[in-house]
């Protein structure tokens, strides 16, 4: 990776030069009638399964072949039904019953039935892996009722407020494919990590992780499609290409029709090709510079109200050319219950020197170690940047890229964290709740809790808000957390950088939601024109 | 003889246990954990336990090595955290397309290499000796990636005569593996379409494998071409009025190879260990880029499996040379 500098350099070079050409043209490939979809990222499939690993590319693909009970849709998003046409909660905030549509077939003809739905949150809390921490606290296994064929009751052990903020991502896997692959007592693990058992728009027809993954859509798919019959799409590949410079070439050469993981500078230079337009979003997809709240000088709270207040936060819209946002609270603008926290700091020198000399180290005169991930060029030049905003303080800032496991090992203990990383950090549901927890005790040592943020009441408050069933009360609490965040400076509140495709002019249907990850795209409304 | 490749073979195995030992500390050193990464970003504690256990990664050092061994001797390579699938299986399904990748890139290298190199020395110092030093020199010097992109910059974009990356498009479903080398698969169905197409992925990628081994085979070969060219055996030759060529071809090349050898089998393995890079530039799905997906995901047991197949690489193309050496050098059969 050392080389990084000059490969960047240079794939931003040739794709200047490129940006020149004139365009090569192939025509979209078909399938018989129908046209097929290449979309392309940087990023593997390991693993299909869904009740075990997600990330932006697999939850890509596990979305198009599963269904939920209820989907996250557009901007700002919204919870929509899906297999379930409706649900209640109790007054108590305990019992949660769904009702399902009833005309949802899994590929193999299968009916999705309450019993699908059942297995499938009992096997994910049962294989405690990838999405079971969103509700293994709070669900029994045993408290999955199937009531009749159209009826599930999931009954909490307290109330969890964010609950039906996570149930789009509990995809329902068809139990009787999944036994019938079981081997041990593995619940189908090893068998769905390759394999599909699902009801969604898409049928997997080939799956090999680290190159490509091909879906065919399903003709009779029992939600219907959105777009005209003859528009549906016959598949929709997804091709992994690593390096960004043939990622593009790829874009301009058709032979990928979208793609993503770009940045700022590639955006610029694919805006400027004929035929291809530019996709530039405000997700909920925060940059922050966590400080270790616990030990070394920024355990000390004035210093670390120093460096916020010294940190150029126009160099952070700079850096990305302007597709970004600054934070104006800890949670993203696309969060309910998200306040503009007043007063949260932006460049103020005398402040800056006021909070440094009420700190321990009064005339600054330390060195602080900023670490980020190796490889990745915002974040270096960030770092770059708050080097510079800190000098003004007398603060030397020593920059350190690492590759992310080593940055997250390093990260989960006090004594072994930076002064300061910094980190992206995508919520996983649009409740508050999925970012304030970032900042409770039970956080500690996870990636976005590497600050090791300590204050018992605000962490108390969190505990309580998410047992909170009225909803005012509730968004209330929040804004006090978010205040209280605020107030304790855990970390340099940063951007929203946007989320960036490029896609050529004739794929129609792209619909985004901050709630995806960066890169991911619902392939299900795609479709291509002409 | 036989003696002798035992002690080698021997002496192979010793290393292959040395390279494990190093690999497994390496691996163990890295200050990551690779229960985390098992259990995903989110995962609380008790889901990294859970994944900890399941991996047995909750075991002390020693007996995790025990155990690892112990595989390894049942051609087991262990488990990857990040698809839970076997490290074995995963290899089994890109090594064939490396393997292709080296193949091609080798006979590339030798095919170009040696011709070039009896060219150099023949024309010792004149225009077409500087021609090939400085093509030499810079075949050594270019970094692969950087290569490997401007070569997918002039002949994908700009010409748009070869595809830029991957191994066949992506809608051409690959035929059932028959070797796993799809050239040579395309060609025992007689589906010369498909070899048509196998090839062109295959060029940009096996061309900027083969530059720095075309380099050094060479220069080497220029040199050992220079010298044979001065014995006395082949002064004696022309005197006896032996064809240039014969003397050439036969007489000097046939000693000039030795070195030359020595060198294909270095190469071999340095082939092995360069498609890291040439595989991610072109996302050739072979062992290098499945050991750089893993290295960047924390993933070790998929690294120290690629280590160990290209150490082993190295170790047989070198027992091969040694091997060849005793028929192209008969001192060496009776020593």
């Amino acid at each position: 990776m050392t080389n990084d500098v000059s490969r960047r350099g240079l794939m931003a070079g040739a794709a200047l030069l490129t940006a020149g050409m004139p365009g090569i043209s192939w025509a979209f490939e078909r399938d018989g009638n129908r046209k097929v979809l290449v979309f392309s990222g940087n990023q593997a499939v390991p693993v299909l399964d869904p009740h075990v690993r997600y990330d932006w590319s697999t939850r890509m693909i596990q979305q198009s072949v599963y269904d939920a009970l209820l989907k996250y849709d557009g901007d700002p998003p919204r919870i929509i039904p899906w297999l379930a046409e409706r649900y209640e909660v109790s007054p108590d905030g305990l019992t949660y019953t769904f009702h399902l549509v009833g005309n949802a077939k899994f590929h193999n003809g299968d009916p999705v039935d309450a019993e699908a739905v059942r297995f499938s949150f009992d096997r994910g809390l049962k294989l405690n892996a990838g999405i079971a921490w969103m509700f293994r606290d709070f669900l029994k296994p045993e408290n999955i009722v199937a009531v009749d064929a159209r009826t599930v009751r999931f009954t909490l052990d307290r109330p969890f407020a964010p609950f039906i903020s996570y149930v789009p991502w509990w995809y329902v896997v068809n139990p009787k494919q999944v036994m019938a692959n079981q081997e041990g007592s593995d619940l189908g693990r090893k068998w769905l990590t390759e394999n599909v058992a699902g009801s969604g728009p898409f049928k997997l027809r080939r799956f090999d992780g680290n190159a490509l993954v091909h879906l065919d859509a399903a003709a009779d798919y029992w939600k219907g499609w959105p777009m005209a019959d003859g528009e549906r799409l016959s598949g929709v590949i997804y091709r992994i290409i690593r390096e960004a410079a043939p990622r593009k070439a790829a874009l301009q050469r058709r032979e990928a029709d979208m793609i993503t993981n770009l940045t700022p500078d590639d955006l610029e230079q694919l805006a400027r090709v004929p035929g291809v337009a530019v996709e530039s979003h405000a997700g909920s997809n925060t940059f922050g510079i966590k400080f270790n709240c616990q030990q070394g000088p920024t355990a000390d709270v004035n210093l670390r109200k120093a460096i916020a207040y010294a940190f150029d936060y126009d160099a952070l819209l700079t850096i990305h050319n302007g597709q970004a946002k600054l934070q104006t609270s800890p949670f993203p603008q696309s969060m309910a219950g998200h306040i503009d926290v007043p007063g949260i700091p932006r460049k103020d020198l005398d402040k800056a020197r006021d909070y440094l000399k009420r700190s321990q180290y009064p005339n600054g005169g330390i060195e602080l170690e900023y670490v980020h991930v190796q490889g990745l060029e915002s974040p270096r030049r960030i770092g770059l940047a708050l080097l510079d905003s800190l000098r003004a303080l007398d603060i030397k800032v020593n920059i350190v890229g690492q590759p992310w496991t080593t940055m997250v090992a390093r990260g989960s203990k006090p004594e072994t964290c930076p002064n300061m990383i910094s980190v992206y950090v995508t919520p996983v549901g649009t409740d508050p709740d999925t970012v304030a927890y970032q900042y409770h005790r039970a956080s500690w040592g996870l990636y976005y809790g590497m600050s090791h943020y300590e204050n018992p009441e605000v962490w108390r408050m969190i505990d309580e808000a998410r047992g909170e069933t009225d909803n005012a009360k509730r968004m209330a609490m929040y804004a006090e957390i978010q205040r209280r965040i605020v107030d304790d400076q855990p970390e340099v509140f940063g951007m929203i950088a946007n989320g960036l495709w490029g896609r050529r002019d004739y794929v129609r249907g792209f619909v985004f939601s901050p709630v995806r990850f960066t890169g991911e795209v619902d392939p299900y409304p795609l479709w291509i024109a002409g | 003889m036989a003696g002798y490749l035992l002690r080698r073979i021997l002496l192979a195995g010793l290393m292959l246990f040395g390279l494990v030992c190093l690999t497994f500390v390496i691996a163990n050193v890295a200050p990551s954990d690779p229960a985390a990464l098992a259990a995903g970003p989110d995962a609380g504690r008790s889901q990294i336990e859970q994944a900890r256990r399941d991996y047995g990664l909750d075991k002390p050092l020693p007996e995790q090595f025990l155990r690892y061994v112990t595989d390894l001797l049942h051609g087991n390579f262990g488990r990857s955290v990040a698809t839970g699938r076997s490290v074995g299986t995963d290899l089994a399904r890109y090594f064939p397309a490396t393997l292709e990748l080296v193949i091609v890139a080798m006979t590339l290298g030798v095919l170009l290499g040696v011709p070039l190199g009896v060219l150099s020395a023949l024309r010792k110092d004149g225009p077409i000796d500087h021609a090939t030093r400085i093509f030499a020199v810079s075949g050594i010097a270019l970094p692969p990636f950087w290569f490997g992109l401007l070569l997918q910059l002039g002949f994908a974009t700009w010409l748009g005569l070869l595809p830029t990356s991957g191994r066949l498009s992506v809608f051409t479903e690959p035929p059932d593996p028959i070797t796993g080398l799809l050239l040579v698969d395309s060609a025992l169905r007689g589906n010369w379409a498909l070899l048509g197409e196998a090839a062109s992925y295959i060029v940009l990628p096996a061309i900027v494998l083969s530059l720095p081994c075309l380099a050094s085979i060479l220069r080497v070969n220029r040199a050992e071409m220079v010298e044979a060219l001065r014995m006395d055996y082949v002064v004696a030759a022309r005197a006896h009025g032996v064809t240039p060529w014969r003397i050439v071809m036969v007489h000097a090349l046939k000693n000039a190879m030795l070195p030359t050898l020595a060198i294909i089998g270095l190469r071999w393995g340095w082939m092995m260990s360069s498609t890291v890079l040439v595989e991610t530039v072109f996302d050739w799905p072979g062992i290098g880029l499945y050991a750089v997906s893993s290295a960047i995901a924390g993933d070790f047991k998929p690294v120290m499996g690629v280590t160990l197949i290209v150490g082993l690489n190295f170790m047989i193309a070198n027992l091969i040379v040694d091997l060849l050496y005793g028929v192209l050098d008969p001192r060496l059969r009776r020593a």
